[in-house]
C-alpha cells in the first residue's frame, strides 16, 4: 500500500475539478464545455479510486465503473445533439443558442 | 517501489495531469484541447496504477482515452469546417475574471475542507475476507473487482446496460435525417 497521504491525491482531484468548472464557465465552444465536464467526472473518479485504495474496499472502483458508463452515454447523446444543432444552424456558439427547438 | 520514488512519481504525475488539464481549457483549437484531454486521462490512468486499481486503469485507457476521445476527435474535426473562431468575438469580457475568481474560491474551499475536515473513519475500512487487499492477494485484481461488482452492485450493473441502450437509441433518433 502507498505511503502518500490521502489528502494529496484528493487535492489533485480538487484542482482538476476546479479546472473543469472554470472551463465550463469560460469557454463557449460546446465541445470544449463537454471536455471540461469529462474533466470534472475524472476528478471525481480519482477521488473514488483514492478512497477505495485507502479504505481497502473495492466499492469505490465499482463506482468509477458506473461513472464511466454514464460518461459514455452522456458523450454519445451530447455529441448527437451538438451535431444536429450544427446541421440546422451551421454554428455552435453557446451564446447564440437561445432556442430549445434548434 | 521505495517511498522516495513513490513521492517523486506522485509529484511528476500531479504536475503533468494538472498542466494537461489546463491545456484543455486554454488551447484555442478544439483539436488541441482534445489531445490535451487524452494526455490528462492517460496520467490519471497512471495514478490509478499507483493506487493499485489495475482494472480501472486499463478500462480508463480503453474506454476513455480510446473510445470516448476518438468520438470527440471525430466530431471536433467534423465541425471544424466553420472558419469563424467562436472565441474571437467576446460578448461577456468580464466572464473570464469572474470565472477565475470563482474557481480560486472553489479550490480554496475544497482544500480547506480536505485539510481541516474529519479524518477517515477507521470503522469504514473493510476487514477480513471481503477486504480489497485480501481478495487481491488471494485471487487477483480483476477477481476482486468482479466480486465487488456482482456481489453488491449487480442491479446497478444491469441498469447501466439499459442506460447504454437508451443512449444509443437517443443518438440514433437525433442523428436521423429529419
Amino acid at each position: 500500500m502507498t505511503t502518500i497521504p490521502v489528502s494529496w491525491y484528493l487535492i489533485v482531484s480538487a484542482l482538476l475539478f476546479t479546472i473543469g468548472t472554470i472551463g465550463v464557465l469560460v469557454r463557449r465552444n460546446p465541445l470544449i464545455i463537454f471536455m471540461s465536464i469529462e474533466l470534472m467526472l475524472n476528478a471525481v473518479n480519482l477521488a473514488f479510486v483514492t478512497l477505495s485504495s485507502y479504505l481497502d474496499s473495492a466499492d469505490g472502483q465499482v463506482f468509477v465503473f458506473l461513472v464511466l458508463t454514464v460518461a459514455a452515454a452522456e458523450v454519445v447523446v451530447g455529441l448527437a445533439i451538438i451535431v444536429s444543432i450544427f446541421r440546422t444552424r451551421r454554428n455552435i456558439d453557446v451564446d447564440e443558442m437561445n432556442l430549445l427547438r434548434g | 517501489m521505495s517511498g522516495v520514488a513513490l513521492i517523486i512519481s506522485f509529484f511528476v504525475l500531479a504536475v503533468a495531469s494538472v498542466a494537461s488539464a489546463l491545456g484543455v481549457i486554454l488551447f484555442r483549437n478544439a483539436v488541441h484541447s482534445a489531445l490535451s484531454l487524452i494526455l490528462t486521462l492517460l496520467f490519471l490512468a497512471m495514478f490509478y496504477l499507483q493506487l493499485g486499481a489495475m482494472f480501472i486503469a486499463i478500462v480508463q485507457i480503453l474506454i476513455y482515452a480510446g473510445a470516448i476521445m476518438v468520438l470527440f476527435l471525430f466530431v471536433v474535426t467534423m465541425l471544424a469546417a466553420d472558419p469563424r473562431d467562436p472565441d474571437l468575438q467576446d460578448r461577456l469580457p468580464w466572464q473570464r475574471g469572474v470565472a477565475v475568481v470563482l474557481g480560486l474560491v472553489l479550490v480554496g474551499a475544497l482544500s480547506y475542507l480536505l485539510l481541516s475536515g474529519t479524518p477517515l473513519n477507521e470503522a469504514a475500512r473493510a476487514h477480513g475476507a471481503d477486504a480489497l487487499s485480501q481478495v487481491v492477494a488471494q485471487q487477483g485484481n480483476i477477481q476482486a473487482f468482479g466480486q465487488a461488482l456482482f456481489h453488491g452492485f449487480s442491479f446497478a450493473f444491469e441498469v447501466t446496460s439499459l442506460v447504454i441502450v437508451v443512449a444509443i437509441l437517443g443518438a440514433l433518433v437525433l442523428g436521423r435525417k429529419a
